[in-house]
């Protein structure tokens, strides 16, 4: 029974939420290791999560973060370390019964039942009545906008309608913990905008803790209440995005997040270093080797128009408000400088100018 | 039915045009391979449904040992196809799922069936086969499994390929349902036409084989054909037309219930004809 309308569908939300665990649900991942073969795909990992957060696994591919949301799923296994959820350690719990909802990569909606009765089987795993699972499982599709395609098989809906089809399923369960592999990778970019917000929307008013899998970092920026970035296995950085874009912690964390110029210096002695003819402050670690790069964001950077600059304007790229400039610097670097649009008319490409660096502190990495 | 819808699609401007060649010259050279191809194949059959005549058709049934031959063979059919899938399917889905890498090993021993002969076969397993197994039919029926292997593995493989087996046993497992329950909701409904495709072939196997029958001494049907077709011709090819008549309305039924269950769910249909075409290759 699909009956209700658009309108409702707030409220339905917000039944399911109270009648479900209420997003009281903690999750702690404790040192978690895992090799395969020689690899170490994981290699202490440890996230406490927040009940009804929101957690981003950011990182390259290989990095280890699909194998350790499969571990919290428990389609896999740790080597060493434990999953706690709600405290209690999961390691001896099968997958189907740790009440998690997961939404994979690929297209996973069970290709012989209707929309509706793939968002009711968790319903009837549950032994849930007929009438009643059909009714939640409809109250679910109408949730995420699909109430009209419940009879559909899912040959017959589009690649985008089908994830928020194993969306609404992996809700109808009112999961512990929802997972979130890679849910949007195979979508093209519109729908994938959309259903970024639904699902954030959604877990919002629903309050599931919710773990997220993806090597794209503005969706991971734009949907998670912390972005946890991995690399080799391991931890670099768990903070929220702001903290993440405006103070990475490591060099690594700098550059795969966000874009970021690299422009050598010289370390001086008292924590300075000598780059773009002026002197500016260290953030955090300095490297070993006298000989660094700088990291320095596009907006970091300033530039004048001027006749004996140390750079010459190469490209010039519009992206609505601002305008994202190269600039091939003296000695053959490359940077990016972004500039308001309005002011941006007078950089043409060829036109001389100088960048320079404001008296930040500064993030270095070893020179490449 | 198939080569009129086989033909129409052939005949899309796209393909003729893109030879050079106006589309209504090669629609022509389609209709002709057509009608030779069907000509080929057409020819022996209405010159055996000639000889025979149509008064013989009555008598199949009251020649002798016709119903007990038939039995034994239906029987066959049976005992072998749910041999064959009791073995296969689970072997085959648990490949898939945890052992990846054997399948190129599976593949490689389902198709030595096809490459030893017969005669080979049946000779070297009554040599080693135990005395109480020589004495029943039923020695029959497990050199049929063995025969069966090649079509019926490649018809569930085929029908596992077309699924993301992994990804869908995850989901059904997440959301709560155990082993048996995946496999029994999930998975064999998506493999129903591939069951299907292979229970069909195995039957046809079974009902059409002949050198191993005959030389383990039992008179399953087409050995019945042979030795009737030496007393009285007109009835034996009578009632090999009469088999041939059967086994097609099998396939057709398949091709049928199969195209149906795909357009439902989009599956494909085409397992059956990939499949129904090595089976003749191995004949």
């Amino acid at each position: 029974m699909t009956t209700n309308t658009a309108g409702n569908s707030a409220a339905t939300a917000a039944g399911i939420g109270q009648a479900g665990h209420g997003g009281g649900t903690s999750v702690l991942l404790q040192d978690l290791t895992r090799a395969f073969g020689t690899t170490r795909a994981l290699d202490g990992l440890s996230i406490e999560m927040a009940p009804g957060e929101l957690v981003a696994l950011l990182g390259p591919s290989g990095c280890g973060k699909t194998t350790a949301l499969r571990i919290v799923a428990g389609f896999e296994s740790a080597d060493a370390g434990s999953v706690l959820i709600d405290g209690r350690d999961m390691s001896s719990v099968p997958a189907s019964k740790r009440d998690m909802g997961m939404v994979f990569q690929s297209y996973s909606l069970f290709p012989n039942m209707s929309a509706l009765d793939n968002v009711a089987f968790g319903l009837r795993m549950r032994k849930l009545g007929t009438a009643g699972r059909r009714q939640r499982a409809g109250e679910l599709l109408d949730m995420v906008g699909l109430a009209d395609q419940a009879r559909q098989y899912p040959h017959q809906l589009s690649g985008g309608q089908q994830q928020r089809v194993a969306l609404a399923r992996a809700l109808a369960i009112e999961p512990r913990v929802l997972l979130l592999d890679e849910p949007l990778s195979a979508l093209d970019a519109k729908v994938r905008l959309q259903l970024r917000e639904q699902i954030r929307t959604l877990q919002q008013r629903l309050g599931t803790t919710t773990l997220f899998v993806t090597h794209d970092q503005e969706e991971a920026l734009s949907m998670a209440d912390r972005v946890g970035v991995m690399r080799q296995g391991k931890l670099e950085q768990i903070a929220a995005p702001d903290e993440l874009y405006e103070d990475p912690a490591t060099a690594f964390v700098a550059e795969f997040v966000g874009i970021m110029n690299r422009i050598p210096g010289e370390l001086q002695g008292s924590g300075t270093v000598s780059v773009l003819g002026g002197t500016v402050p260290v953030r955090g670690e300095s490297p070993a080797d006298q000989a660094v790069d700088v990291l320095v964001r596009p907006e970091g950077l300033t530039m004048q128009v001027g006749q004996n600059g140390n750079g010459i304007v190469t490209t010039r790229n519009f992206l609505g408000s601002v305008t994202r400039v190269g600039v091939l610097l003296d000695g053959d670097v490359a940077v990016q400088v972004d500039k308001p649009s309005s002011e941006a008319a007078a950089l043409a490409p060829g036109t001389s100018v100088s960048v320079s660096l404001p008296a930040q502190p500064v993030l270095l990495a070893p020179r490449r | 039915m198939a080569a009129l819808r086989g033909s129409g699609g052939i005949g899309s401007p796209g393909i003729g045009g893109s030879r050079g060649s106006s589309p209504w010259a090669s629609t022509v050279w389609r209709w002709v391979i057509l009608v030779l191809a069907g000509v080929y194949f057409l020819i022996p059959l209405i010159a055996a449904l000639r000889f025979a005549g149509i008064s013989s058709f009555g008598s199949v049934i009251s020649q002798s040992g016709f119903t007990s031959s038939l039995a034994l063979s239906v029987r066959l059919a049976v005992i072998t196809t749910i041999i064959t899938i009791a073995l296969m399917l689970p072997t085959t889905v648990y490949v898939h799922l945890r052992l990846p890498k054997l399948r190129r090993l599976l593949e490689g021993i389902t198709i030595l069936p096809i490459v030893i002969p017969p005669v080979v076969l049946i000779v070297g397993v009554l040599q080693i086969a135990p005395g109480f197994l020589k004495s029943t039919e039923y020695l029959l029926a497990l050199v049929y499994v063995i025969l069966a292997m090649p079509f019926a593995y490649r018809a569930i493989d085929a029908g596992l390929r077309a699924l993301d087996l992994k990804t869908i046993t995850e989901a059904a497992s997440s959301l709560g349902a155990g082993w048996i329950t995946t496999l029994w909701r999930v998975v064999l409904p998506n493999l129903r036409t591939a069951l299907l495709s292979a229970t069909v072939l195995t039957v046809a196997l079974v009902l059409g084989e002949f050198t191993i029958a005959s030389l383990d001494l039992y008179q399953t049907f087409p050995v019945w054909i042979y030795v009737n077709s030496q007393t009285s011709g007109q009835v034996s090819v009578a009632a090999s037309l009469l088999a041939l008549f059967v086994t097609w309305l099998f396939l057709m039924a398949i091709t049928v219930i199969g195209t149906r269950q795909s357009r439902k769910t989009g599956g494909g249909s085409v397992t059956l004809f990939t499949v129904a075409r090595q089976e003749t290759r191995g004949d």
